[in-house]
């Protein structure tokens, strides 16, 4: 069962890619597709076209970025089957259940519905229309939400416990798959983060337009809504991120150690790095910037809280490796002779530590003669790299105040309607577009680079999980990735920025110049009524 | 000056607002929060969406000069 | 029966519906992109073919996602096993099938005939490649696959991928297209008029003629094969691994249940019927009735292939008795009752919701829709 270690780092690279790539689109879509539902709510109850046209107009540049989320996202779907066969075997049970209701539940929803919702606007009334704009962004949320009970149960597995006649982990209960605190707070975490990236993108475009004098009565309502949506979301994606470190606390101490650059415990109230520069080898800080008191603050919403430092988790998983080895070797047995008595019962009293007992033999393939230099060697990678996940974090967290901060200029100035006279501000906001971008991958490598060495955490390590191909297999099918990848995206950038400088082509202003478009982008003169998804005809 | 005041005003009830939701959603039900939280943050949006016309009915009846002190 | 056994069956039918409802609404969309570039010759043509599903491919491609959601969730030894053996067939599979919601959302977006030729031919090898694997993938379970598991349930796959490539999946790969290539005419029929709709008649015609003889052949063929028959294991309903049973080969065994129960020889001849009235339909003109009758050929031959192979699902060929069953292979009891309660609730609200996605949808896409240009049109 030893995969090649060359071939688990490349399917960790291949998934950690295209789902960082997928997670460029998916949040837009959360969002807009909000955004859309609030425009054309606007548009029904005060019956204002232009409402309409900014519906269509965003909807445009929402099925762009759309098709792209779709496509990246069925390769994550293929590939816990093709790169990683033994966690699926090993958790499908569990595991694979929300992603079969997300399919039920929302993705038939959402895929269904936004067909109608492009092309239905001359068949539908206007109500029906509304609702079924409702239901995409309800669709596709709650995609997210059945995506990201299944992810939280890799970090957080509650609901299952290990069968020794299936030799698998299988469901105890549902509502606590569900109900995981872990899959709560992050789920509207990632959600919100969707609205805050739709806000700002939103918002850019729209004072990109205003700074060019175009389209500015559907830029300033566009920018106000944006601004609006925007400022809230950021408050409760901010909220959320700290219950999420509150969660993380108690049942991801490894993560939290590594996000904070926690290598040593300490006594009450507990600093916090503002900056630090870990050495993973040397197991510290090279140096540090700290601030008293606010560490415990954070992550136990109290002074007298502690959290256990890098130090402390390594000696607690010696301990559980140690307790671990017996689970393994009654395994051995079990698999085997599943109903042998002794030992069943000599796994039931270590099973809580199989996983432990999993990390080792990485090392010690014979778990017998396991030696103290190869136990202290699988302690240690119970700490997920500690730089790495340290800077993302904060990456994140200096992003999302910096988007704050930024929303309530914004709203300041739209609610007094002055914000397409603040050119410094306008040019800001078409500047702040990448921003929830950079934050939202930011967030995925805390989120999982601090999961490891696990794939389900405390239980699956990452090294027994993936796929027994040859390295020649994944040598291919990541170039293959890279390439087709590479294409996608240009194309989607080059149609997203073509789509935004055409702008929306009709609507009740008078909206200065037309078009700026190099003569090559536009290759036939507009028709009357050409918004919506197409362009020309 | 003032808009730097309101700045420092707004940030400081967003802060607080954080603060709150942050002790209060410590052992909170945040499926039922995303509900009522998405309903509310999208019907805020379209408010203002809709505040818009308003105001820029009402700038209409100003005369312009007024219009143009701000 | 114990009812962990009786969830087992249900989520095997479940699953045969779940790759049916695939296969008709996901072929159908395929369909129509493998044979683009023959029924419309002019660029007019080829958007009012791509408008016809233009609204429904989105919803239908999640037929796909469901059915490899299902398998993951109710069959996970399956989909961990049969999605990394077939690694590279898969990801040719995934390569070509992420290409189309491109090709759709990005196709008509640049009026630049070169850049719509490109995905011209994106939209047949995005169609004809994703449907061939999708029948080979069934014809190689005919043969059994190089796998074995280890102790722990690690699997390996020791076969390469021309391996997948022999002559009896090749003619299942075949079948597959030509059934869904028949359905995209009929597609085509149901929305278009002039000289698109008699093209895709008589290419209707011509792919129903051709899945009739593979068909047939890939029939007789079987009686050829090494069938799997399981002679001992702990059987239904009971927790287990594929550890711990035994198989035996027999020429011709894949028809031992239709000997066993010969009502089961409606599911080829509702096949045969499907095909031949589709076939029919469309030389009378009379899509819509065709179409219906090509779902009712593709419901014919995956319920054949299925009959044959229970209750196998993936069968072994480097040690026959790691086969998997749906008995060895199955979610815990928790977790398919939890799942069929899901599906209880939601596949007929998908069904109702899809209907009158259709119906609002209906009628003839016409060119001036198409070239007035405010019908968002692809």
């Amino acid at each position: 069962m030893m995969v090649n270690g060359t071939v688990v780092a490349l399917s960790r690279i291949q998934f950690a890619a295209t789902a960082l790539y997928h997670f460029l689109f998916v949040p837009l879509t959360l969002g807009l597709s909000f955004l859309l539902a609030a425009m054309e709510t606007v548009y029904v109850t005060t019956g204002k076209p232009i409402y309409k046209d900014m519906a269509r107009f965003w909807g445009k540049l929402l099925m762009i970025n759309f098709a792209l989320g779709v496509a990246t996202g069925l390769t994550m779907e293929f590939q816990f089957g093709t790169n990683w066969s033994f966690y699926s075997g090993f958790v499908g049970d569990i595991f694979g259940a929300p992603l079969a209701i997300e399919g039920l539940m929302a993705f038939f929803m959402e895929s269904t519905f936004i067909g109608l919702m492009v092309f239905g606007w001359e068949r539908l009334s206007k109500g029906q229309h509304l609702a079924v704009t409702w239901l995409v962004a309800f669709g596709s949320n709650l995609s997210a939400l059945w995506i990201l009970v299944a992810n939280s149960f890799m970090q957080n597995p509650r609901g299952a416990a290990f069968d020794p006649l299936t030799m698998r982990m299988q469901l105890t209960s549902f509502p606590q798959l569900i109900f995981n605190p872990d899959a709560q707070s992050k789920f509207v975490h990632t959600s919100v983060a969707g609205y805050v990236t739709a806000a700002i993108f939103v918002a850019g475009v729209s004072a990109y337009y205003m700074l060019h004098k175009r389209h500015v009565e559907l830029a300033k309502r566009s920018f106000r809504m944006a601004a609006l949506f925007g400022v809230l979301a950021t408050i409760a994606v901010i909220t959320l991120g700290d219950a999420l470190g509150f969660v993380d606390a108690r049942v991801q101490p490894t993560k939290l150690a590594a996000m904070e650059g926690l290598w040593k415990s300490e006594a009450a109230p507990m600093p916090f790095n503002l900056i630090a520069f870990p050495s993973q080898a040397q197991r510290r800080n090279v140096a540090d910037v700290r601030v008293p008191y606010l560490l415990s603050l954070l992550v136990t919403h109290s002074l007298t809280g502690t959290v256990p430092g890098a130090d402390a988790l390594e000696r607690q998983a010696v301990r559980r490796i140690k307790d671990g080895i017996p689970a393994v070797q009654a395994l051995h047995v079990l698999a085997r002779n599943p109903t042998d008595a002794a030992a069943l019962a000599e796994f039931d009293a270590h099973r809580k530590d199989l996983g432990y007992g999993f990390l080792l033999e990485r090392y010690a393939p014979d778990l017998n003669d396991a030696t103290a230099a190869q136990l202290e060697r699988a302690a240690r990678d119970i700490i997920p790299p500690v730089a790495a996940v340290f800077w993302s974090f904060r990456v994140m967290v200096a992003l999302g105040l910096l988007m704050l901060a930024y929303f309530v200029i914004t709203v300041l100035y739209t609610l007094r309607n002055r914000i397409q006279r603040k050119t410094w501000l306008l040019k800001t906001a078409v500047w702040m577009i990448p921003v929830p971008f950079i934050a939202n991958e930011a967030g995925w490598l805390v989120a999982e680079l601090g999961r490891q060495p696990w794939t389900v955490f405390d239980v699956l390590p990452t090294w027994m999980s993936a796929s027994t191909h040859s390295v020649a297999y994944m040598a291919f099918s990541l170039i293959g990735f890279v390439v087709l990848y590479s294409v996608f995206i240009a194309v989607e950038m080059y149609l997203m920025v073509r789509a935004i400088r055409l702008g929306p082509a009709e609507h009740g202003d008078a909206g200065g110049p037309g078009p700026q478009v190099r003569p090559s982008l536009s290759p036939r003169p507009l028709p009357a009524a050409p918004y919506g998804r197409r362009l020309e005809g | 000056m003032r808009t730097f005041l309101y700045f420092l005003l707004y940030m400081v009830i967003a802060v607080a607002v954080i603060f709150l939701a942050a002790v209060l959603g410590a052992h909170g039900a945040w499926y039922f929060a995303w509900l009522v939280g998405t309903a509310m943050i999208v019907l805020i949006s379209a408010a203002g969406g809709a505040l818009l016309d308003t105001q820029e009915e009402h700038a209409a009846q100003q005369a312009p000069a007024e219009r143009d002190r701000s | 029966m114990e009812l962990y056994a009786i969830l087992q069956v249900t989520w095997w039918l479940l699953l045969g519906v779940l790759l049916m409802g695939l296969a008709v609404m996901v072929g159908m969309d395929m369909g129509v992109g493998a044979i683009l570039r023959y029924v419309g010759r002019s660029d007019l043509e080829r958007r009012i073919a791509l408008n016809i599903i233009g609204p429904h491919w989105d919803g239908n491609q999640v037929w796909f996602i469901l059915g490899g959601g299902a398998i993951f969730a109710a069959f996970p030894l399956i989909y961990a096993t049969a999605f990394s053996g077939f690694y590279v067939v898969m990801l040719l599979l995934l390569w070509t099938m992420i290409m189309r919601p491109l090709g759709f959302e990005y196709r008509s977006q640049l009026a630049s005939p070169a850049w719509r030729n490109v995905w011209d031919w994106v939209f047949l090898v995005s169609g004809a490649v994703p449907m061939i694997v999708f029948g080979a993938a069934f014809g190689n379970l005919f043969h059994g696959v190089p796998f074995h598991f280890s102790w722990d349930m690690t699997s390996y796959y020791t076969g390469s991928f021309l391996g997948l490539l022999n002559p009896f999946a090749i003619a299942a790969g075949v079948l597959s297209l030509a059934l869904s290539a028949m359905m995209g005419s009929l597609t085509v029929m149901n929305g278009a008029e002039a000289a698109l709709f008699q093209r895709a008649r008589r290419l209707a015609q011509l792919a129903a003629a051709v899945a009739i003889a593979l068909f047939a052949i890939c029939g007789l063929w079987v009686h050829a094969l090494d069938g799997y028959r399981l002679t001992g294991g702990p059987g239904p309903g009971v927790p287990q691994t594929p550890l711990q049973q035994s198989v035996a080969l027999a020429p011709g065994a894949w028809l031992s249940n239709f000997a066993a129960h010969p009502l089961l020889w409606l599911l080829p001849l509702a096949g045969f019927a499907g095909m031949a009235g589709a076939l029919l339909a469309a030389r009378a003109a009379r899509s819509h009735l065709g179409w219906w009758l090509g779902a009712l050929a593709w419901i014919g031959v995956i319920g054949t292939a299925g009959a044959a192979l229970f209750p196998f699902m993936l069968p072994s060929s480097t040690d026959p008795s790691m086969s998997l069953t749906l008995w060895n292979s199955s979610s815990s009891r928790a977790t398919l009752l939890w799942m069929v309660g899901f599906a209880a609730f939601f596949v007929p609200l998908i069904l109702w919701y899809t209907s009158w996605a259709f119906w609002v949808m209906r009628g003839k896409v016409t060119p001036e829709q198409i070239t007035r240009g405010d019908e968002h049109a692809y």
